[in-house]
């Protein structure tokens, strides 16, 4: 389907780039296509990813590229047959939303916006009438006990054998991690998730059963704090939610807050390093994670790049040296290998972790030097 | 009143379906067509009756022996215009369903098909009677059990074409056949059969009820009187009826209903040589007007792709502003 968005008619295209641009969480197009056979014609059928409950759920958006200014039908998923987002009251006239369908604006690109949002709202609803329509009554108690948390996803799964699973993304703490990084550069809230998965209908396993956990924070997160690295206290017999996310949260709150404040030390040891480096050619200002240096050795000159853990100062720091005056075959230029074996104490103040790091450099300098002309270089 | 029995089955006359993919295929004015369906709902004796089967239950069969296309019975947010559907219900015709048909989209009901056919199921002003099945031995029970039953035109058919379709020379039209049940708000597949010539179809055959909408021009004045219309308007409506009458007329030249009346009985015999002059007239005619309906068709593309660019020369200069 590689047919670019030039094809798509201008009304069409300016509700799409309105929907991508606005909507949160943020979704993607997965497909783009034609209703003419011979993928010839003008773009007017989008599968929409939508993100739900750590995953995504997939949506037809049906456009008439013959008629751009009428509202566009939707398909739902294979599995949300029963999925009737007008038709959630037991009563058979549709509901008053239905006017997202009828006042339908071309010339107002947030109508699809509007129309996708509702949508996606409605199906937390549909999702969460799911769940609590399984017979099973230490998941409806599981559900009593978290239903009150802003912003919990809860998804029915039912597979190919039968088997079923209720899926929870339960947020976690209820902090705005954005406000706490000076000069944020991100645009959506971070959020940790705690996906809890209960495999139901199997009478056979005991009531007690420990259900699936994983932690998934958004993506950016990474750069200030990395879920994967957290050990989760275990789950003990007989335990349910409400005994196990308050000590969660708690033990990730101080983590959150440790690692924030981390930035700083990392900046510290930066600022450390200008000392015997001179200021940074480049440095990565919000989270102190990558800084690089020019250096010379005689007339040697070469480019320094640390790449510092969130862990910092737990774990010591990758050094990577990249020449500026020798290249390798595809013209690019020759870079070591990420160096750690050089001398470290996570107890050193700033001060001495840069002046040993540059002692050593003084000696890596030559070695590298002499792998460059060499052009053999260990990677 | 009680709810009829699910349909088991759905009929469809193979000309039918063919002509529904037809005219799905042929459009070129909107990537989706949609229309309302008719035909009739009888009921079938299961066929694996046995001596101690305790259920006696019934079910539906709907044929479906007609369609017109037209979706000026909805909106486009999919609210049905009860007026404009009585208008397009012709007489003595009984309204099943509708369908929709779209191009290069999954084969699942929409939103907007979701929505349709809710409202429509539940409009029992438009539903028909369900007849008993005419051949069948058990008629005393099933005339006597269900002759108050109604069939709300519940019945959903979906026409779509695969997504990524890398064959150019192959059209692939993919169908199915749903029944709205309106006590769950969902719709449940129904198989559908196509009736076509040979040994298998021999019971359709001999259960055969003529129905023939045509022709389908109103030649008879006859309103409802529910729909008021204005006298200019009845005016132009007599005057229309009055010119397509003279069309047919000039079609149906030669064959006189005095003339025809000759052919039957015992004198037919005598007149084999002009029965034969009729059937070859007959066939120059059928070939003369086949040809006529290819040259309009011909023509109705080409105006209808002249439209189509124009329409997107409007919308461009109308996005440009």
């Amino acid at each position: 389907m590689g047919a670019g968005t030039e094809n798509v008619p201008p009304f069409i295209g300016a509700q799409l780039n309105h929907l991508l641009s606005h909507s949160r969480p943020p979704l993607k197009i997965d497909q783009m296509w034609s209703s003419d056979k011979y993928n010839s014609g003008l773009i007017d059928r989008f599968t929409l990813l939508i993100p739900y409950c750590l995953d995504f759920i997939k949506w037809d958006v049906i456009f008439d590229a013959e008629s751009p200014t009428t509202v566009p039908d939707v398909i739902f998923g294979p599995e949300d047959e029963h999925f009737h987002p007008f038709h959630m009251s037991p009563s058979v006239e549709p509901n008053t939303n239905s006017s997202l369908l009828s006042d339908w604006n071309y010339k107002d690109p947030a109508c699809l916006l509007n129309l996708i949002q509702f949508l996606r709202d409605q199906y937390v609803l549909y999702q969460g009438k799911r769940v609590g329509e399984v017979d099973d009554d230490r998941l409806k108690f599981e559900v009593s006990t978290i239903v009150s948390r802003e912003g919990l996803e809860m998804h029915m799964c039912s597979f190919a054998d039968k088997s079923e699973e209720v899926k929870f993304a339960v947020p976690l703490l209820d902090m705005n991690i954005n406000k706490m990084v000076s000069g944020c550069p991100w645009k959506q809230l971070q959020k940790i998730y705690l996906q809890v998965v209960y495999p139901v209908g199997r009478k056979y396993m005991s009531a007690s059963s420990a259900p699936r956990l994983k932690l998934v924070s958004s993506f950016e997160l990474k750069a200030l704090y990395s879920v994967d690295d957290v050990k989760l206290p275990s789950w003990l017999d007989g335990m349910c939610l409400a005994e196990y996310l308050p000590n969660l949260e708690e033990y990730l709150e101080k983590q959150v807050l440790e690692a924030v404040s981390l930035i700083d030390v990392r900046r510290r040891f930066i600022e450390a390093l200008a000392v015997p480096l001179g200021r940074p050619v480049e440095a990565d200002p919000v989270f102190c994670r990558k800084a690089t240096f020019l250096s010379a050795s005689g007339v040697f000159t070469f480019l320094v790049h640390f790449l510092i853990p969130s862990q910092f100062p737990k774990q010591q720091p990758a050094i990577m040296l990249q020449s500026s005056q020798h290249f390798n075959s595809q013209m690019a230029p020759i870079k070591s290998r990420p160096i750690s074996d050089y001398p470290w104490s996570p107890r050193w103040e700033p001060s001495l972790m840069a002046e040993r790091i540059f002692e050593f450099l003084t000696d890596e300098a030559l070695t590298f030097k002499r792998q460059c002309s060499e052009g053999q270089v260990q990677l | 009143m009680d709810d009829p029995p699910p349909l088991q089955k759905i009929a469809i006359s193979g000309p039918t379906l063919a002509s529904l993919i037809h005219r799905f295929s042929t459009t070129t004015s909107s990537s989706s067509i949609d229309g309302l369906l008719f035909g009739h709902v009888t009921f079938v004796t299961p066929l694996n009756l046995s001596d101690d089967s305790s259920d006696t239950s019934q079910t539906l069969l709907a044929t479906v022996t007609g369609f017109l296309t037209s979706s000026s019975f909805h909106n486009t947010s999919g609210t049905i215009n009860t007026t404009s559907l009585r208008r397009l219900i012709p007489h003595n015709t009984s309204l099943l369903g509708w369908f929709s048909g779209r191009r290069r989209t999954p084969l699942r009901p929409s939103l907007r098909e979701f929505t349709i056919t809710s409202s429509l199921s539940s409009l029992s002003q438009f539903s028909s009677t369900i007849k008993a099945n005419s051949d069948s031995n058990s008629n005393s029970f099933s005339s006597s059990s269900s002759s108050s039953l109604n069939f709300n035109p519940s019945l959903f058919f979906l026409l779509a074409s695969p997504i990524s379709d890398q064959t150019s020379h192959i059209h692939t039209h993919d169908y199915r056949a749903y029944q709205f049940i309106t006590g769950t708000q969902s719709f449940n597949p129904v198989s559908v059969d196509i009736i076509n010539i040979g040994p298998a179809f021999r019971g359709h055959y001999g259960s055969f009820i003529p129905n023939s909408p045509f022709p389908a021009l109103d030649c008879q004045l006859s309103y409802s009187p529910m729909i008021r219309d204005d006298d200019d308007e009845k005016l132009s409506k007599m005057k229309q009826a009055a010119k397509d009458q003279r069309e047919l007329d000039i079609c149906s030249e030669g064959f006189e209903v005095g003339r025809l009346s000759k052919l039957m009985g015992s004198e037919a015999k005598n007149y084999t040589q002009s029965l034969e002059d009729l059937y070859l007239k007959m066939l120059v005619k059928i070939e003369n007007l086949t040809a006529l309906v290819e040259e309009s068709s011909a023509k109705v593309l080409q105006q209808e792709n002249h439209n189509k660019k124009l329409k997107h020369k409007i919308l461009r200069s109308a996005a440009a502003e």
